[in-house]
């Protein structure tokens, strides 16, 4: 091998293209964690004394500024980079914000906390290696008692089984956003083995602070029907969010009379949805539902739908749930956007009464300008139940379960309600059953709340 | 096993005749298939059909730069895929942020803005693209056929992440400055702006890349290279140029199909893979090295996902979609080496 | 005097050949039982990885080393690697998971009640079949496809890890069946164990009720990481190994001497995907699910870059590269990250992954294409070229001169 000079070019060439990549690479990350209290500068002050912390690969150092040693971790588990990331760092932001109120202590422990990742920057979503490794690292970590998380179904698939079977009774697990209704209860809409297959110790150890997508799907029905719509095709990302919301929604239009065109994938590594939506249009649905995220190249089938089918307030409506709703979706395709209906578990931010409008107002200041995500306040209460629970028990993994499942909250940030057994939130007043319905503009518009009718969300299962 | 070149070609020649059936078979049922779904609707078909076309003229000047390096080089370049992502998302800052283009802005305004961004891009990318065989492929031309193969992939994973450090994760696009609404309705059949801005794009590049190639000193100097490195050098060819031209000439339509992709679709860092195998896909069915045969095969490929996506009747939907053209890119490597225009050599042997 | 110093050189090569793999071995061991005090270590301890990333490290390193016998031993370069890895995964899930519920059957499962739905064999089997089964696939894949050269080889296989996830992907739905549950993946999947024979040994009855969990997965692991070495080490200085390597630096003269060319690759193909099977579903069985998203071309080239590091052809190089790449992947470059935040630096090298095996592939390709470790035959062939061209392509006859020709 002879060392040219041109070989010497080309290693200084090659070296020159790492050092931009570095470079370009640092100024890529200024940006992206400039606004809303970066997740990773964090790095906690007192350090968690005898606490043995998570893995750094996914995880921000432990977090603890309380008097004396913590004793026990609580972990969240969050899509931290990619679209989803204004909502989840907002919920990061919440639990933070709640630990500083009570001085890092639940009751007579002190907790430690560490945000954890479950996404990738190549793929900008949650990955399925990411949730495994975390969900294992969490059981494995004796300290960890509780887990806050995670946002996207898909993973929480993944994790509660790891956590269920965790040493010591298993990990209590939290969420404020996975709306998959097999998590927590079987159903004809649900494979035989769901919900049990995630529970192999045959117990239960998670729990939601969000009604799951059969009232959504049931709520977006009952509201497209308002709106005139008489045949629906349906597209989802094939994921268990997606496939899921997708699925009740289908349920749910059934019911209220709606008949449905079609029901079929995306594929998101697409280039184009032009021939898609071509096929649809020979259909003549005069309304489309979009089952997944907006992460799952949203932006173009909302362009493509708007190119081949027209406007989304003329002839062919536009349906998309909680996956969709978000800035986001608004900020990669805004032309396409305006008139496109987009759903969210709860009431909108500006109507949340006693608590949950407290924390609104006490947390704003800590965004930096932003505008306060519903998901935070969702975040903030299931911080809340999950402190509570710590707070009651005696510090064990077997005992908090025990305690999240035996909750009643009161008049707090989403209203009151309890857990029942499966997990989900019951006998529920206030935000907590609402889905509100947004209709996009430049930014997303209040349209309207609806609570929809038993009858319906029954449907809606399956 | 006997593996005397003879032996070999004899049960090649014995499997021909079943794969040969097997193969006509195939196509009897795929042109069943599009009868069916044309008699269906005939306006509808015409009209997906529209799409592919306009699809497949995009995967055509992207398949044209995997064609002209392979054709001289006999090198896969992994990196033209990623290449053409990066020069996308560059033409978007430049839209978007140095022009500052907008649905609003006057005729003159958009079309000199795209005329700009066309020139600066094309270039900027010939540049770039000419640097990357200087410093990763060069040193390599005498080193065995999969080192330099093995480089492009890592290369292709290089580029790749400076479109990530460089745009992040999300999606880019321009705004529709060029509308998406009908150019023209012909009997119901109708074909948008933007669709129609890629075929005035594509159209007179396609020629201009025809006459240099076939016209030109340095085309024929290109071809001769193609043909024979030796005996082109022994005939005074700068070899050494002749590669850096194609080289320049592959960047630059990656960097027109990169604008004209811009015109419809979201890009991001890793379009470019994606979108590069589908038009290596096409180059290779066309024929590698076949220059028409790249831009036939794109448009069979651009047809091919088009009425899979669009047709109603008894197609296997979008989730196929990418199974479907890799299928395609297995069967025609296994079966047919030489592609659909290309001659019989024993290249591919 | 000569005597002496023969036994010198003697002892010298027993400690070349046996010492030294041997204290690699006892430390590789008894890691689990010193990498508490190791990450205590002032600055170096906090890149120290944990059992549990070993585990990973490990996984991906025995498909290293079955990849090696592709790529390194007989020169086919295959791009869809994945595809194998893949195929073990979803062994695991089908046989050893409640994926199948309409069926209830089970054959030495461990640490659950015979009353789960679902097939349930040992894993000790699954993983056995899942080799076999991907062995299969191998064959399957690469008896229409070896004839090809080298890069359409290659872009044959990339095609085949292509369409391999989104066929899992889809595959929910084969005809009303549900093969592989879509892009939910298979989760959970059984957990290696011993079983109540093994309770009263002393071994943990199920890996996954055990507070010992990473330990028992690491040595298995070691153990399956050994193995794998020992096979492929045999197989390279076999009648097999020797007619690969004889394939790799002339086709057309193997074939002369008689070598039979499509069976030879097909048996490296074979075999390679083996290992790539075993280490899919033992890695399934670790992170108890299958999932589609998991494999993507990335992971095809991740553990190119492996090879391509550590020396083609080289075992010891497959496993450096391995052990190297994986850290970096599993810990390091994370570690890495931290540091530089912490220095007020923000970067994150996790992001760019990729990018920086890409950088590795072509430095070494450029610069030290024999790799970190030089296997000697390949170093040879580096220097004195190989006919890599196949045995009918006329055109590039002798073409090794005709590129040095116009080099310069």
């Amino acid at each position: 091998m002879n060392f040219s000079r041109r070989g010497w070019l080309s290693v200084l060439a090659l070296f020159v293209a790492a050092l931009a990549l570095v470079a370009a690479g640092c100024g890529g990350d200024d940006e992206s964690s400039g606004g809303g209290g970066g997740t990773t500068e964090a790095t906690g002050g007192g350090g968690g004394g005898g606490i043995e912390a998570l893995p750094s690969s996914s995880c921000t150092a432990v977090e603890y500024k309380g008097e004396g040693d913590a004793d026990v971790l609580l972990a969240s588990d969050f899509p931290l980079q990619g679209s989803s990331r204004t909502q989840t760092i907002q919920i990061v932001e919440a639990i933070r914000y709640l630990l500083e109120q009570s001085n890092y202590k639940a009751g007579d422990h002190n907790v430690a906390y560490q945000s954890c990742d479950d996404a990738t920057a190549q793929a900008g979503k949650w990955d399925s290696g990411k949730c495994s490794t975390n969900a294992q690292a969490y059981a494995g970590n004796e300290k960890v008692v509780g887990v806050i998380g995670t946002f996207n179904s898909g993973c929480a698939a993944i994790e509660i089984p790891v956590l269920n079977q965790a040493p010591g009774g298993g990990v209590a697990m939290i969420s404020p956003a996975n709306t998959y209704v097999c998590l927590t209860e079987g159903g004809p809409g649900c494979d035989a083995t769901e919900p049990d297959k995630y529970y192999p110790s045959g117990s239960r150890n998670y729990a939601r602070v969000v009604a799951h997508d059969a009232y959504q799907g049931a709520a977006v029905a009952e509201f497209a029907k308002e709106q005139g719509v008489t045949s629906v095709y349906i597209l989802n990302d094939k994921e268990a969010y997606g496939l899921g919301v997708a699925t009740n929604f289908k349920n749910a239009a059934a019911a209220v009379g709606i008949k449905v065109a079609g029901f079929e994938a995306w594929d998101p590594k697409a280039s184009s949805y032009e021939a898609l939506f071509r096929k649809i249009g020979g259909t003549a649905a005069d309304a489309i539902f979009l089952g997944g995220l907006i992460d799952e190249n949203g932006a173009q089938v909302i362009k493509d739908k708007v190119a081949v089918l027209g406007p989304n307030d003329g002839k062919v409506k536009l349906f998309a749930p909680d996956g969709f709703t978000t800035q986001q979706t608004i900020d990669e395709a805004p032309e396409a956007t305006p008139g496109m209906f987009l759903s969210v578990a709860g009431v909108p931010i500006d109507e949340f009464k006693g608590k949950g409008a407290e924390f609104a107002e006490a947390f704003k200041p800590r965004l930096g300008g932003k505008n306060i995500d519903p998901y935070a306040i969702y975040g903030a209460q299931a911080a809340q139940v999950m402190l509570d629970a710590i707070a009651a028990s005696d510090g064990s993994r077997g005992d908090v379960i025990a305690k999240m499942f035996a909750t009643k909250v009161t008049d707090s940030y989403l209203g009151t309600f309890g857990i029942n057994e499966n997990g989900d939130p019951s006998g529920a007043e206030g935000a907590v059953v609402g889905f509100t319905i947004y209709k996009a503009t430049d930014k997303l518009e209040t349209v309207k709340t609806v609570s929809p009718k038993p009858e319906n969300v029954e449907a809606a299962r399956g | 096993m006997a593996d005397a070149p003879l032996m070999q070609s004899l049960g090649r020649l014995r499997k021909s005749g079943l794969t040969a059936l097997f193969g006509y078979a195939l196509l009897a049922l795929v042109a069943v298939w599009l009868i069916v779904n044309f008699a269906k609707d005939p306006k509808e078909f015409i009209q997906v059909g529209l799409i592919g076309l306009t699809n497949g003229l995009i995967f055509g000047l992207v398949a044209l730069g995997y064609t002209l390096v392979y054709g001289i080089l006999q090198l896969i370049n992994f990196a033209h895929g990623d290449v053409f992502a990066l020069s996308g998302l560059v033409a978007s800052t430049m839209i978007v942020s140095w022009l500052g283009l907008d649905k609003d802005a006057s005729v003159i305004a958009i079309l000199g803005g795209m005329l700009l961004t066309l020139v600066v891009i094309m270039a900027l990318f010939a540049l770039v693209n000419v640097t990357i065989e200087f410093v990763a492929y060069r040193r390599l031309r005498s080193a065995p056929r999969l080192a330099a193969l093995i480089t492009a992939v890592g290369m292709s994973f290089i580029v790749q992440n400076v479109s990530l450090a460089m745009y992040d994760v999300n999606y880019r696009s321009v705004p529709s400055f060029i509308p998406r609404s009908e150019a023209f309705n012909i009997a119901g059949i109708s074909y948008s702006w933007n669709k129609l801005a890629v075929v005035v794009i594509t159209l007179p590049v396609l020629a201009l890349l025809t006459w240099f190639v076939t016209s030109t000193k340095q085309g024929k100097a290109m071809r001769a290279v193609a043909q024979d490195t030796e005996a082109s050098a022994m005939m005074g060819i700068n070899v050494n140029r002749t590669i850096s031209v194609t080289f320049a000439i592959a960047g630059a339509l990656a960097g027109a199909a990169a604008i004209v992709y811009l015109l419809q679709f979201n890009m991001r860092y890793d379009t470019g893979f994606e979108l590069g195998l589908i038009a290596f896909t096409a180059a290779v069915l066309g024929g590698i090295g076949n220059l028409s045969g790249a831009v036939v095969g794109a448009l069979v490929i651009g047809f091919i996902q088009a009425f899979n996506e669009g047709l109603s009747w008894h197609t296997p939907g979008s989730d196929w979609t990418r199974s479907i053209v890799f299928g395609i890119l297995i069967a025609i490597l296994v079966f047919r080496p030489e592609g659909l225009l290309g001659e019989r050599t024993p290249e591919g042997a | 005097m000569v005597d002496r110093v023969r036994g010198i050189e003697l002892d010298q090569n027993l400690l070349k050949r046996f010492a030294l793999p041997l204290a690699a071995i006892l430390l590789a061991v008894f890691y689990s039982s010193y990498v508490d005090s190791l990450q205590d270590l002032p600055a170096i301890g906090d890149f120290v990885p944990s059992v549990n990333s070993m585990v990973i490290m490990i996984v991906f390193t025995m498909m290293a080393v079955g990849l090696n016998i592709v790529v390194g031993y007989a020169g086919l370069l295959d791009l869809g690697y994945v595809a194998f890895y893949a195929a073990g995964a979803y062994m695991a899930a089908w046989f050893a998971s409640q994926q199948f519920d309409q069926w209830t059957f089970h054959f030495g499962s461990v640490g659950i009640s015979k009353a789960v739905p679902g097939l349930h064999l040992s894993i000790w089997l699954v993983l056995l079949m899942a080799g076999l089964f991907t062995m299969i696939v191998g064959i399957l894949i690469g008896l229409p496809t070896l004839r090809l050269r080298g890069d359409y080889l290659a872009i044959v296989t990339l095609g085949f890890g292509e369409i391999v996830p989104q066929f899992v992907r889809n595959g929910d739905n084969v005809f009303g069946f549900d093969l592989t549950h879509g892009t939910f993946g298979i989760s959970p999947i059984d957990s290696p164990g011993f079983g109540s024979v093994g309770d009263s040994l002393g071994l943990p009855l199920s890996y996954q009720q055990s507070f010992d969990r990473a330990k028992w997965f690491y040595w298995t692991a070691l153990a399956l990481l050994l193995l794998t070495v020992f096979c492929s080490v045999r197989l390279r200085d076999s009648r097999l190994g020797r007619a690969w390597i004889a394939i790799r630096e002339d086709e057309t003269a193997a074939a002369a001497m008689g070598v039979p060319l499509m069976r030879t690759k097909t048996w490296s193909y074979a075999l390679g995907a083996f290992f790539g099977g075993v280490a899919g579903a033992f890695y399934a069985s670790f992170k108890q699910g299958a999932f589609p998203a998991d494999f993507y071309f990335n992971i095809s080239v991740f553990l190119l870059c492996m090879v391509i590091l550590g020396g083609m052809g080289s075992v010891w190089g497959a496993l450096v590269g391995g052990m190297i790449l994986g850290y970096l992947n599993v810990e390091g470059l994370a570690t890495i990250g931290s540091k530089f935040n912490e220095a007020g630096v923000h970067f994150d090298p996790t992001k760019y992954q990729f990018g920086i095996y890409g950088v590795i592939i072509v430095l070494m390709m450029l610069f030290r294409p024999t790799g970190l470790i030089t296997e000697r035959r390949h170093k040879q062939e580096i220097e004195l070229g190989v006919a890599d061209t196949p045995l009918y392509d006329v055109t590039h006859e002798g073409s090794d001169t005709d590129r040095e020709a116009h080099n310069d």
